[in-house]
């Protein structure tokens, strides 16, 4: 079990690293007020709404990553990176949820189609993604180790 | 026959009167969702009984005006019975409106609710046993799950006035039985 | 028989020994998670995420109907069969169901969109259905989810000490929130406050301060880009007339302690019965409302009469708070319904400034209807002093408004 929890804690340091990193990124470019893209999937929106407020989010997710990797069996640091994951899951859900709603309606002005095109409505979910949408299936990985701990302590509680 | 809902604040009145009731009050988690009585009405045994939800209140001596509301209700209604919900994880606060509102007479149930919340937190009661002590109908439910509330109802025709001395008397009497079975248990 | 307080809980403590076990208190990570949502340096983080998904998804959900379908439904399809087909254009009737329209080098023009319309069935419906519906399900949608899981009361925890400098205590919050969906709610939950003092406080700073869910919706959409700064003005006056009142009036503010409840899976059929109650109240009362403010609207301006108010009130409104006079008139329909005033601010030519500054004025400037008869209710020598903070809170903080803009050289 502590080798597990070793690779977790090696794992969510590097997670925060990068997260930190997206967060900081996020608000520079705001900052600088421009939008930034990166080799096709990476896209760092420079509004003050998603750039801004949601790279402060991610910084804090980075940041809350990082605090909790040490002692990292410990319920209270365990937490912290359960609320790290939950943090980027808010801003990821967000930026996915934004992309649903835009890219159903047709997005010609006025008059014209109720309804996007089916390539249009496909190339809406295409890359590039928001830093959060691809930090997502990383953060997934806390689930099992969330899976392991209640397993872990009904075992315990059968044995007492 | 009335019966009145009453506890503190956020033990899940509401969310029994509406699963006694059919009726849609606002339920939501956290304390002071209901700030007016809410009455509605149901049928036991084929009998319509008005049944009041009551605003939470810590005491019988109200510190706002929600708490006032309740109190106020309590005492205009002087025939009716009361169903005290308890909040299984706070069973010592609960059991001290509970005690105020037997000692000026009234017949009540008591619904040990959010059962689940209490097992989170390792708290177990022995419901048969304070049934026994108190001398009144105690019902384990989880309102919000549905689990308890028939028998809480089949049980309502069995709340009673009790004497605050007879509590006291069978209390005493309990711990002089755990006493012997510890010291049987020794020997 | 009955007992005092200290003979009660003795009893209690020996019953609660005889049937109550205690097991070893295991932390749960629900536990862990809860503190972490509590203590300040990492309930601000979290609660600064639950205000980004919440508006995040506020203004998808409500862009996606309004804009989506709705402006175009009502502007493209709507509006020009209306102005087609409704009999007797230029005449009265014309004007205050369907387009009030405009004189262009002396001819009348018709509006190009249902915001400038001005007309019971053009603007008050689309305000009603296209705008303000689908914000208000999404709002409360969001809303029932967050009090469901528990997050309310941690919220009032996490505010405790700043809510404490304006005389009230975290649980102010809830009352907050709630009149953020509708004021009406808001101000009968001021009853979980026990001081007479509290309840004032909270029920005038609600009624000023606090835009509603509708008004809230139809800014995103009409504003967007200066919402931050209307709300801005509107939360800066929240505290600074709040602690101003709290020093000012008698009585005490109690300290209150909060239970806070353990986080819950929300119940689906929970949510989908308070939302479903919500949006049906908003049928009933609400858009009746909306139809009713704009056909008033119409008939005072077809009479003259708001003309008349803009002309005799210009050196307030212009002099004093620096806005158009032709303000007048979303002003009073204000009075029935504060999302249709935001619209019909929308149409008015003006500077940015000028815009932030009216739809401030708007929603401090006098509760709505039904916002006025609930506060009645509680109790009208309140409502009376309500009032009256609110005039001063209207001259004062209107003309600083005004006077900011001037120093920031805007206005």
């Amino acid at each position: 079990m502590a080798e597990q929890s070793a690779g977790g804690a090696i794992y969510f340091a590097i997670l925060g690293i990068v997260t930190t990193a997206f967060g900081l990124a996020d608000l520079l470019v705001t900052a600088s007020g421009s939008e930034f893209a990166y080799g096709g999937i990476l896209e760092i929106p420079g509004d003050i709404f998603r750039g801004g407020w949601g790279g402060i989010i991610l910084l804090f997710a980075g940041i809350f990553y990082l605090s909790g990797i040490r002692n990292f069996d410990d319920i209270h640091q365990f937490a912290k990176v359960v609320m790290a994951s939950i943090l980027i899951w808010v801003v990821a859900g967000c930026d996915i949820f934004a992309m649903i709603t835009e890219s159903i309606p047709s997005s010609s002005e006025e008059t014209g189609p109720w309804f996007n095109t089916l390539p249009d409505f496909i190339a809406a979910y295409a890359p590039p993604y928001a830093p959060a949408v691809l930090l997502l299936p990383f953060s997934l990985v806390v689930i099992y180790y969330i899976r392991k701990r209640a397993s872990g302590e009904e075992g315990s509680g059968n044995s007492s | 026959m009335k019966i009145l809902l009453m506890g503190h604040p956020n033990v899940g009145k509401s969310v029994f009167f509406n699963r006694l009731t059919g009726a849609n009050v606002t339920e939501s988690n956290y304390p002071g969702t209901t700030v007016d009585y809410t009455k509605g009405w149901m049928k036991i045994e084929g009998g319509d009984v008005e049944i009041v939800d009551v605003p939470g209140t810590f005491s019988l001596d109200p510190k706002d005006r929600a708490e006032e509301v309740a109190v106020a209700m309590l005492h205009e209604n002087r025939d009716a019975k009361v169903i005290s919900v308890i909040d299984a994880s706070k069973i010592e606060r609960g059991l001290y409106l509970a005690m105020e509102i037997i000692e000026e007479g009234y017949p009540m149930v008591i619904a040990l609710n959010m059962r689940d919340v209490a097992e989170d937190k390792n708290i177990v009661i022995d419901a048969d046993r304070l049934e026994r002590i108190l001398g009144i109908p105690v019902v384990s439910t989880v309102a919000i799950a549905g689990e308890g509330i028939k028998e809480l109802v089949s049980r309502l025709k069995e709340a009673k006035p009790v004497n605050v001395d007879d509590i006291i008397a069978n209390a005493a009497n309990a711990s002089d039985t755990t006493g012997a079975a510890d010291a049987g248990g020794a020997a | 028989m009955k007992l005092n307080t200290g003979e009660r809980w003795d009893l209690i403590d020996r019953i609660s020994k005889e049937t109550v076990t205690f097991g070893a208190y295991r932390h749960t990570l629900k536990d862990a998670i809860g503190e972490l949502t509590v203590k300040p340096m990492t309930g601000i983080p979290v609660a600064i995420a639950v205000m980004y998904g919440f508006w995040s998804v506020f203004g998808s959900f409500a862009g996606f109907f309004t804009d989506g379908f709705f402006v175009r439904l009502f502007d493209a399809y709507w509006l020009p069969w209306l102005q087609e087909v409704f009999p007797g254009q230029g005449e009265w009737l014309y004007a205050i169901m369907v387009d009030t329209g405009g004189i262009e080098s002396g001819e009348f023009v018709l509006s190009s969109n249902c915001l400038e319309s001005f007309g019971v069935l053009t603007s008050g419906l689309f305000v009603a259905i296209g705008v303000v519906l689908p914000a208000i399900i999404i709002f409360y949608l969001m809303l029932a989810l967050l009090e469901d899981i528990g997050y309310m009361p941690r919220l009032a925890v996490l505010l405790d000490t700043v809510l404490h400098r304006v005389g009230l205590h975290g649980y102010a919050i809830v009352p907050t929130i709630l009149s953020l969906g509708c004021n009406v709610p808001g101000v009968t939950a001021t009853r979980i406050l026990e001081t007479k003092k509290q309840r004032f406080i909270m029920m005038t700073l609600l009624a000023i301060f606090i835009p509603c869910g509708a008004q809230i919706g139809i800014m995103q959409d009409v504003v967007p880009d200066l919402m931050g700064w209307i709300l801005l003005y509107l939360i800066i006056g929240y505290f600074v007339f709040g602690y101003i009142l709290n020093k000012i009036v008698p009585g005490k503010a109690p300290e209150f302690l909060i239970d806070v409840p353990p986080y819950r899976r929300p119940l689906l059929s929970n949510i989908g019965k308070k939302v479903g109650g919500r949006v049906r109240g908003f049928f009933v009362v609400a858009i009746p409302f909306v139809l009713l403010g704009c056909a008033i609207v119409g008939v005072l301006y077809q009479l003259g009469v708001i003309q008349f108010l803009g002309d005799t009130l210009a050196p307030v409104f212009v002099g004093w708070f620096g806005v158009p006079k032709e303000t007048a008139g979303p002003l009073i329909a204000a009075f029935l319904r504060k999302d249709l005033a935001v619209a019909q601010l929308s149409a008015i030519t003006m500077t940015p400034y000028q815009m932030i500054t009216a739809v401030v004025l708007v929603s401090i400037y006098f509760p709505c209807v039904a916002t006025f008869a609930m506060m009645l209710k509680e109790g009208w020598k309140e409502l009376i002093g309500s009032l009256a903070v609110l005039a001063v809170v209207v001259f004062t903080y209107g003309g600083l408004i005004h006077l900011i803009g001037i120093l920031l050289g805007v206005a």
